[in-house]
């Protein structure tokens, strides 16, 4: 058995050798993680994490980003456990939407 | 974090042991990748006794902690026409449970 992550050692081509910006969103994500894994809360270890987006399927696995794994399997993860439900999670995003503001905007013209 | 484990007072294996990477064909999280299974390599040391990550990426944290240790493999052993330098090893951490011991003339030919 051998996972669809488990790829160390296959041909890859030629390897993409830009600098990635490291984004604010994957240090939150990487901060909520590292929380809910903690001594004190126990909610989700790494383990249950990297077994969430070994088992959530390839299409998503080579489409997302390194975080946006974790975030995915964090969030399903979390369903599971019964914290929230996706819809919930959706309904809030469009909130945050409709109320954001460009920060930019608040910058003398 | 080192824990202690009380049901194994005595390690299977010592620094230079010939082990035997099993293929366990276990579904789920595991952290051996499939290029070592059934390749046979070289204990280094022992890194400590951890929970399991196969158990805790199920939400198993009760235990019990087993060994971990680092294992060497030649290079040209896990993969054909390995055309670098020959002397080239890969040292990777494994469990205990997937290393199953060899006699030592077995491990050279």
């Amino acid at each position: 058995m051998r996972g669809y992550h488990d790829i160390g050692g296959d041909e890859s081509g030629p390897i993409p050798m830009a600098e990635q910006p490291w984004q604010h969103w994957e240090k939150q994500t990487e901060a909520v993680r590292n929380l809910l894994g903690d001594s004190t809360r126990r909610v989700l270890s790494l383990d249950e994490l990297r077994l969430g987006f070994e088992s959530f399927g390839i299409d998503k696995y080579t489409k997302y980003s390194f975080y946006r794994r974790r975030l995915e399997a964090m969030i399903d993860s979390l369903e599971k456990k019964g914290f929230f439900t996706r819809v919930e999670i959706e309904q809030e995003l469009e909130d945050i939407r409709a109320r954001w503001v460009d920060p930019d905007s608040c910058k003398k013209a | 974090m080192t824990l202690k484990n009380a049901n194994q007072t005595q390690l299977r294996f010592k620094a230079r042991d010939p082990v035997l990477v099993l293929d366990m064909d276990k579904a789920g999280h595991v952290r051996t990748p499939f290029y070592v299974r059934r390749k046979i390599g070289e204990v280094i040391d022992f890194r400590g006794y951890f929970l399991n990550p196969e158990e805790l990426s199920i939400g198993n944290t009760a235990g019990p902690a087993v060994a971990l240790y680092r294992v060497r493999f030649m290079m040209k052993d896990l993969w054909p026409n390995y055309n670098l330098d020959r002397t080239d090893v890969l040292c990777i951490e494994v469990y205990d449970h997937w290393l199953a011991p060899i006699a030592n003339d077995e491990a050279r030919p």
